[in-house]
């Protein structure tokens, strides 16, 4: 048995050959980094020189830290609110191109909603930056119009994480919308002929038929949405400024700012143990909520 | 497009009133009222979507004094191409361009071949360790990079990276979603095929690049080019793991110039036509490429949702 085994795995060796690459990468950046951060969470670390075992200091300074604390609201209210007020628009969007009268118009539209999707945070933050500006903005000069402004959108806190939730609902929509109108493409057609027959108008059978069949993918989506929660970093790292700061800044960003900033990494590699232990416990609900990971 | 049929349309109350007047009547109106509504909507939206960006590109056109005037500017004022020639040189974005050109070329190619590899050897029957391999490989799809980035950054330091565009390369270079959606896509080659090339003498390799590569070009394509935008847009780890200005990759150089807050800085009065002229040139690459990628971005998104 155990020769036999042997022999398969000789006659296959490129077999083996071909996926070495990818098991060694997973090691040495994944895995590794998995152990290396458990390990620094209970270190600290000197600019200079080796790190030292300091037990769950790190933690216990974590948890008495105000700042963490902030940030952990702000990360609260900006991923809730995108979760939330986030929820719907797509989902309008995708029943909206699908009662498009014609082809080329979807194909239109369903284009330029995903565009924003194809760019990056730098781009969408600084062009927003720009159009946002008190001075001169296009959305401000838009405002003065109706005579209403100039509003402080990036220096104001309110005003600021009300950005930060509008602008990835902006930026997003399209690309939860292909997944919607996807999900509504493989709705049977014999549903709508019924429906007509029995004289239900185009907007009753999207209210009636669409609507509730798109429940399972909007259950899907939403519980993919919490998972993205606690990774919010690009969007606020390029739109922050320090009149705002302490009202934006998310998790992921004050990480960054002690681990790469101030060289804290024993600091923040135990806020990021807790963030991946959480992140990991929240993954284990929605795979069992959604049934994903079943078909394997 | 929209001729005298318009005029049909009741508004207001005049539709309650009509809803009651019979099914077939009902039927025609209400839902031609509803596809106004959606056209509408449609309409609107699209708007959202593209005058932020004609704002953007007509400001990158304007003059320099022009383009900081106040007033709302869909048109280029005093057209100039001044902006353009100022980001790309005097702040010397090209060197960043050419950085993230290199990056994303080779980042890409090494991403697609390893992904089709793997994929290849998870498709196998029969073959010993196959399951240990195929679930060291979905595990790593739970764990977020950016929630590593500290460890990460250690392990880029350990190993010498830090500073060197390989950092770059390296990061995300594999990921298990590419590896599970071409394992997808290999999955749907007749097992028999590859079954009779091996009674007639192939070796593996062979029939993986005679016969898969070439029956699952759809979804070669398709990682592909999520790829190329995703390593295009690439932005945390620069920041995690380049410190020398020499290596900076476009977004990272363009972060500095469009976030600065305008007037505030005193050293360096970059005009907002200088700015935008910089997202026109990190945008275009993407915008020329969409048209292509269009045929395959529904299918990797449907395919992929798992990874966002």
């Amino acid at each position: 048995m155990l020769r036999h085994t042997t022999r398969t795995m000789r006659s296959h060796a490129w077999l083996y050959v071909m996926i070495l690459p990818v098991i060694a990468y997973f090691l040495i950046f994944v895995y590794y980094p998995l152990y290396q951060g458990a390990a620094s969470s209970f270190q600290e670390f000197k600019l200079l020189g080796t790190a030292e075992w300091i037990g769950t200091e790190n933690y216990l300074e974590v948890w008495q830290d105000g700042t963490f604390w902030q940030v952990v609201k702000n990360t609260l209210l900006i991923g809730g609110g995108i979760l939330v007020f986030g929820f719907f628009p797509p989902i309008m969007v995708a029943l909206a191109l699908n009662e498009a009268a014609t082809l080329l118009f979807k194909k239109l539209a369903q284009t330029t909603v995903y565009l924003p999707h194809l760019f990056s945070w730098v781009v969408i933050g600084g062009m927003w930056i720009f159009l946002l500006s008190p001075g001169g903005g296009l959305i401000n000069e838009l405002l003065a119009l109706i005579n209403v402004g100039p509003v402080r959108f990036l220096t104001n806190t309110t005003w600021a994480r009300a950005t930060m939730i509008g602008l990835p609902i902006w930026k997003d929509m399209g690309y939860a919308a292909i997944i919607y109108l996807a999900s509504i493409t493989s709705i049977n057609p014999s549903l709508y002929e019924a429906a007509r027959i029995d004289g239900a108008s185009r907007f009753q059978q999207m209210y009636q038929i669409t609507l509730p069949l798109l429940k399972p993918t909007m259950k899907v989506v939403f519980m993919l949405n919490i998972l993205g929660l606690l990774r919010i970093f690009d969007q606020i790292f390029v739109m922050r400024n320090p009149v705002v700061q302490g009202g934006i800044d998310v998790i992921m960003t004050y990480v960054y700012d002690m681990g790469i900033q101030r060289y804290e990494l024993g600091f923040a590699s135990a806020i990021s143990v807790m963030v991946l232990l959480t992140t990991l416990l929240l993954t284990a609900i929605v795979w069992r909520i959604t049934g994903f990971g079943r078909d394997d | 497009m929209n001729d005298a049929s318009q005029l049909e349309v009741p508004l207001g109350d005049k539709v309650l009133d009509r809803d009651t007047s019979g099914p077939a009547q009902r039927e025609g109106n209400s839902d031609r009222l509803f596809q106004y509504g959606v056209m509408a909507f449609l309409v609107i939206l699209m708007m959202m979507m593209i005058v932020p960006f004609w704002n953007v590109v007509a400001v990158a056109f304007s003059g320099p004094i022009a383009s900081m005037a106040r007033g709302i500017i869909l048109w280029p004022r005093e057209f100039s191409a001044e902006g353009f020639r100022i980001v790309w040189v005097n702040l010397n974005l090209q060197q960043a361009f050419i950085n993230s050109v290199i990056v994303t070329t080779i980042g890409t190619v090494l991403h697609v071949a390893l992904s089709c590899f793997a994929a290849y050897v998870l498709i196998q029957r029969n073959l010993p360790g196959k399951t240990i391999m195929l679930v060291f490989i979905l595990a790593t799809m739970a764990i977020p990079g950016e929630l590593i980035m500290i460890p990460l950054y250690i392990v880029n330091k350990q190993l010498g990276l830090l500073n060197t565009l390989w950092a770059l390369i390296f990061s995300g270079m594999i990921s298990g979603f590419s590896i599970l959606l071409l394992r997808n896509f290999f999955a749907g080659v007749p097992y028999d095929l590859a079954e009779s090339a091996k009674i007639d003498g192939a070796s593996d390799f062979r029939i993986f690049r005679s016969i898969y590569l070439p029956l699952s070009q759809a979804g070669i394509a398709t990682i592909a080019l999520f790829e190329l935008v995703s390593r295009w847009n690439q932005f945390l780890p620069v920041i995690l793991y380049i410190n020398d200005s020499s290596k900076y990759t476009l977004q990272v150089a363009l972060n500095a110039l469009v976030t600065e807050n305008l007037g505030t800085s005193g050293t360096s009065m970059v005009t907002p036509n200088v700015r935008m002229a910089g997202i026109v040139i990190a945008i275009l690459p993407l915008v020329i490429l969409y048209p292509f990628m269009q045929k395959y971005f529904v299918k990797g998104i449907t395919l992929g949702s798992v990874k966002e």
